[in-house]
C-alpha cells in the first residue's frame, strides 16, 4: 500500500511538472511572436507548403532566403504540407483560417473556387509580370479549365520514365524490351538470375496509375486523361487490352514480392542497389539514380504491343503538367503583399530546380546561371522534350475525383496480381456511373 | 440516506452533467451523421438535400458490399481469436500451480498498451513478402510455402485482422481473467467432487458463470471489428485495391478522397445502425440476469 501511493504521488508531481513545462514553453513562443511583431514593419504571412524531406526542404529554404534578401520586411510562417489528398486544407477554408499562402493541387483548386476560398489572379499574373515569364510550352500549367488563373505554377510539364539499369541488360545479355514479348523475356532472363525485373513503390497510389496510364498511352497516346475528361469509356480496347498486359507482365513475375507494400524508400533501395532492373518513377529520380548508379542508370521508351506501334508512339509519354503551385487564400488581409510573395515563391521554386537540380523541367523561365550541371539522362531528355507528341496527366492532376480514387484503387489491385482486367475495368465503370 | 436517493430532483442533479456531456459528444454528432447523409455535400459549400439517394446509391455500390463483408471476417477474427485465446490463457493462468504467474499475466497484456502504429509497423517487418520472419521461418523449417501476405488480395483482410486480435487479446484476457477469479471456489470444488475433471468442470461450470462479462467482450470484439480503421490505414493503405476496406475505410475515402461528404456520413450511418443490431442481438442472445454468486 504504501509503495502504490509512492507510485502515486510521484506520478502526480510528474504529470504536474509536465503541465508546467508546457505551459512555460507556450508562454516562450508567446514572447516570441510578440518581440517579433513589435519589429518595425515586419509583416507576417503564414505559408502551406511541402517541407518533409531532404528534398523539399531545399526548395523552400532557398526561396525564403532569397525572400529575406528582396523583401526584408515580409516574415514567412511556415505550415508544413500533409500527405493527405488536401484534407488539411479542406479543413482550414471549412474553419475560415486558410493560410495566406498555400500550395494546391487542380482538385483542391476546383473546390476552392466554387467556394470563393481562393483567390482569382488573373490581375496579378500581368500586373507582376509572371505571365511573361511563363514558359511557353507550360502554359497549361497556368490556366484551369475556366480560363482563369488560381495559383503560381512551378513545377512545368513533368514525366514518368522507365529507368533502367544499364548494366544489368548487358551482363545478363538481355535486350531492352521494345515490345511485350521482350518485355516478358527479359523478366525470364532476370528471374533466372534472381534479379527482380521491376520496381515500383505500388503503397503510393499515384505510380500504380502511372504504371497503367504508360501502357494506356501505347494504344491511345491520350491514356487517363481521355478517361478523366469523360472522352473515353474504360470499356474501350485501349484500357482493356493495357490492363491485360500489366496483368500478364505481372502474373510472368515482374514485380518484387509485395510490391503493393513497398514504399519509395524500398522500391528505390532494390533499384539503386542493383536488385531491380528497371524502374518507375517521375523524371525527379533523374538525380538521385544517377547519384546512385551513375553512368549506368538511362530510361527506355515504353514497350509497345508491336514493333510499329513502338516507333509510332515513341514518344507519347505518360504525365504532364496541371495547373497548381502556389496560391492565395480569399481572405488574406493584404492582398497585394501576398500574391507578390506567392508569384516570388513559386519563381524561387523553379529557380532552385532549374539551377540546383538539374532539371529544366519547369514553368517559368530561369535566367540564372546552372550551379548543377544536367545528369546525362537529363540532357537526353532535353532532347526528347521538344519532339514529345503527347502527354496524359499524373494521378493528382485528375480533376474528376470519383474517377481519381477508382483508378488509384484498380491500379493498384492491377498489380497484386490477384486481379484480372475484366473486374479492372467493370470497377471503374461502377465507379464513374 | 435513502430518503435522499429517493428524490427526484436529487437524481437530476447528479445525473445531469453525464446527460449533457453524453448529449453534446455523443448524441449530436450522431443526429448529425444521420442528417448530413441525406445531403449531396462537398464539406465546404451548401449541401443539397436528395433524401434517400444516398443510402440507394449505397446499397448499389460494389465497395459498400466489399466493406461489409471484410467487417464480418474482421469481426468474426477477433471474436474468435481474442475471446476463445483469452478464455484458455485466462483458465490457465487461473490455476494457483502454474509457475511464473505473475510475468505470464503481464506479458499478455504488454501488447495493449503499445500504440497501434508501433503494432502494425512491427507486423509488416514479419509480413514482408522478401524479408519477412514469417516466410523465413517456413524457409528455415523446409517448407515451401511462402506468401505474399499483405499484397494478397485474398489474404490481406486476415493478416491485418489477425494483427488486431493479437494486440487487444491481453485486453480480454483481462476482463476474463477478473471474471474468473470473481467466482468463489466452492463451486468448482464442487464440480470436483461430483467428479468432474478440471476442464469439464470449467466448460460446465466457470464458463456459464461468466455470461455477462462474455456479453461485454462480444460486443466489444465484434463492434471493434466492424469499427476496424487504422491497422488498415497504416499497414495495407485499404488495399491492394480495395481489397481490405471496411465500412469506416469507406466513409473515409468517401470523404477525403473523393470529397463527397454526403455520401461518406451515409456509410458511417449504416455503420451506427449496424453496430446497433450487434448490440442489441448479443444482448438478446446472451441473456441472463445479473449473476449472484
Amino acid at each position: 500500500m504504501k509503495k502504490m501511493k509512492k507510485a502515486l504521488s510521484l506520478g502526480v508531481v510528474l504529470s504536474l511538472t509536465m503541465a508546467l513545462a508546457a505551459c512555460g514553453s507556450n508562454k516562450g513562443n508567446d514572447a516570441e511572436s510578440s518581440a517579433s511583431n513589435a519589429q518595425e514593419g515586419v509583416t507576417k504571412l503564414r505559408i502551406y507548403a511541402q517541407y518533409s524531406d531532404e528534398d523539399t526542404k531545399g526548395y523552400y529554404d532557398y526561396a525564403v532566403a532569397e525572400l529575406s534578401k528582396e523583401m526584408p520586411n515580409v516574415q514567412l510562417d511556415l505550415e508544413i504540407q500533409a500527405q493527405d489528398d488536401g484534407q488539411k486544407l479542406k479543413t482550414y477554408a471549412a474553419t475560415g483560417n486558410l493560410p495566406d499562402i498555400f500550395n494546391v493541387g487542380l482538385d483542391q483548386i476546383n473546390v476552392f473556387r466554387q467556394s470563393n476560398n481562393i483567390l482569382q489572379l488573373d490581375e496579378y499574373v500581368d500586373k507582376l509580370g509572371f505571365k511573361d515569364k511563363m514558359q511557353p510550352s507550360a502554359m497549361n500549367t497556368l490556366y484551369t479549365d475556366d480560363n482563369h488563373v488560381y495559383a503560381f505554377p512551378y513545377a512545368g510539364n513533368e514525366l514518368i520514365l522507365l529507368f533502367y539499369n544499364k548494366e544489368l541488360f548487358e551482363q545478363n545479355g538481355v535486350k531492352v524490351p521494345t515490345t511485350f514479348e521482350e518485355m516478358h523475356a527479359a523478366i525470364d532472363a532476370f528471374k533466372a538470375k534472381g534479379i527482380t525485373p521491376l520496381s515500383i513503390f505500388a503503397k503510393e497510389k499515384w505510380p500504380d496509375v502511372a504504371f497503367f496510364d504508360m501502357f494506356a498511352t501505347r494504344y491511345n497516346p491520350a491514356g487517363i486523361s481521355a478517361l478523366d475528361k469523360g472522352q473515353a469509356k474504360p470499356s474501350d480496347e485501349a484500357y482493356v487490352k493495357a490492363a491485360q498486359d500489366i496483368a500478364d507482365l505481372v502474373k510472368a513475375g515482374l514485380l518484387p514480392k509485395g510490391a503493393t507494400n513497398l514504399n519509395y524508400d524500398q522500391a528505390a533501395a532494390l533499384f539503386h542497389e542493383g536488385k531491380a532492373a528497371m524502374f518507375v518513377n517521375g523524371q525527379w529520380e533523374i538525380e538521385a539514380s544517377t547519384k546512385a548508379l551513375g553512368d549506368k542508370v538511362g530510361y527506355m521508351y515504353y514497350p509497345a504491343p508491336d514493333a510499329a506501334t513502338y516507333e509510332s508512339n515513341k514518344l507519347a509519354f505518360s504525365g504532364g503538367g496541371t495547373p497548381g503551385g502556389f496560391a492565395v487564400s480569399a481572405n488574406t488581409k493584404d492582398k497585394e503583399l501576398a500574391t507578390k510573395v506567392a508569384s516570388f515563391m513559386a519563381l524561387k521554386y523553379a529557380e532552385f530546380k532549374y539551377t540546383q537540380k538539374g532539371s529544366p523541367i519547369v514553368s517559368t523561365k530561369v535566367d540564372k546561371p546552372i550551379v548543377k550541371t544536367f545528369d546525362p539522362m537529363m540532357e537526353q531528355l532535353a532532347k526528347d522534350l521538344p519532339n514529345i507528341t503527347s502527354t496524359t496527366a499524373f494521378a493528382w492532376g485528375l480533376s474528376n475525383t470519383k474517377f481519381k480514387a477508382a483508378i488509384e484503387d484498380a491500379s493498384q489491385a492491377l498489380l497484386s496480381g490477384s486481379y484480372s482486367a475484366e473486374q479492372f475495368v467493370s470497377d471503374l465503370e461502377s465507379a464513374m456511373k | 440516506m435513502n430518503k435522499f436517493l429517493g428524490n427526484k430532483a436529487a437524481i437530476l442533479l447528479f445525473t445531469l452533467p453525464t446527460i449533457v456531456l453524453f448529449t453534446v459528444i455523443v448524441m449530436w454528432p450522431t443526429m448529425q451523421v444521420f442528417y448530413r447523409s441525406m445531403y449531396d455535400w462537398d464539406g465546404l459549400n451548401p449541401g443539397k438535400f436528395i433524401f434517400l439517394d444516398n443510402y440507394i446509391r449505397l446499397f448499389e455500390d460494389r465497395l459498400f458490399y466489399t466493406s461489409l463483408k471484410n467487417g464480418a471476417i474482421f469481426a468474426a477474427m477477433l471474436a474468435v481469436l481474442q475471446i476463445g485465446i483469452g478464455t484458455v490463457l485466462a483458465l490457465t493462468i487461473s490455476n494457483k500451480k502454474i509457475r511464473g504467474r505473475k510475468f505470464l499475466r503481464v506479458s499478455y497484456f504488454i501488447p495493449v498498451v503499445l500504440s497501434v502504429t508501433v503494432v502494425c509497423q512491427l507486423w509488416l517487418a514479419m509480413y514482408n513478402g522478401e524479408y519477412g520472419l514469417i516466410n523465413k521461418i517456413f524457409e528455415t523449417l523446409g517448407i515451401p510455402y511462402r506468401q505474399d501476405w499483405l499484397s494478397n488480395g485474398k489474404t490481406a483482410i486476415y493478416a491485418v485482422a489477425a494483427v488486431n486480435a493479437w494486440q487487444n487479446m491481453g485486453y480480454h484476457f483481462a476482463l476474463l481473467l477478473a471474471a474468473v477469479n470473481s467466482i468463489p471456489e466452492q463451486y468448482l470444488e464442487a464440480a470436483k467432487i461430483d467428479g468432474a475433471e478440471k476442464w469439464k468442470a470449467h466448460w460446465k461450470v466457470t464458463i456459464p458463470l461468466m455470461a455477462e462479462t462474455y456479453k461485454f467482450c462480444f460486443i466489444l470484439a465484434i463492434t471493434g471489428g466492424l469499427n476496424a480503421f487504422a491497422n488498415m490505414q497504416i499497414m495495407t493503405g485499404g488495399g491492394p485495391g480495395t481489397d481490405t476496406y471496411t465500412l469506416t475505410y469507406m466513409m473515409y475515402r468517401s470523404a477525403f478522397r473523393v470529397g463527397e461528404f454526403g455520401y461518406g456520413t451515409t456509410a458511417a450511418a449504416f455503420l451506427v445502425i449496424e453496430c446497433l443490431i450487434v448490440t442489441f442481438a448479443i444482448n438478446k442472445l446472451i441473456a441472463r440476469d445479473r449473476i449472484v454468486y
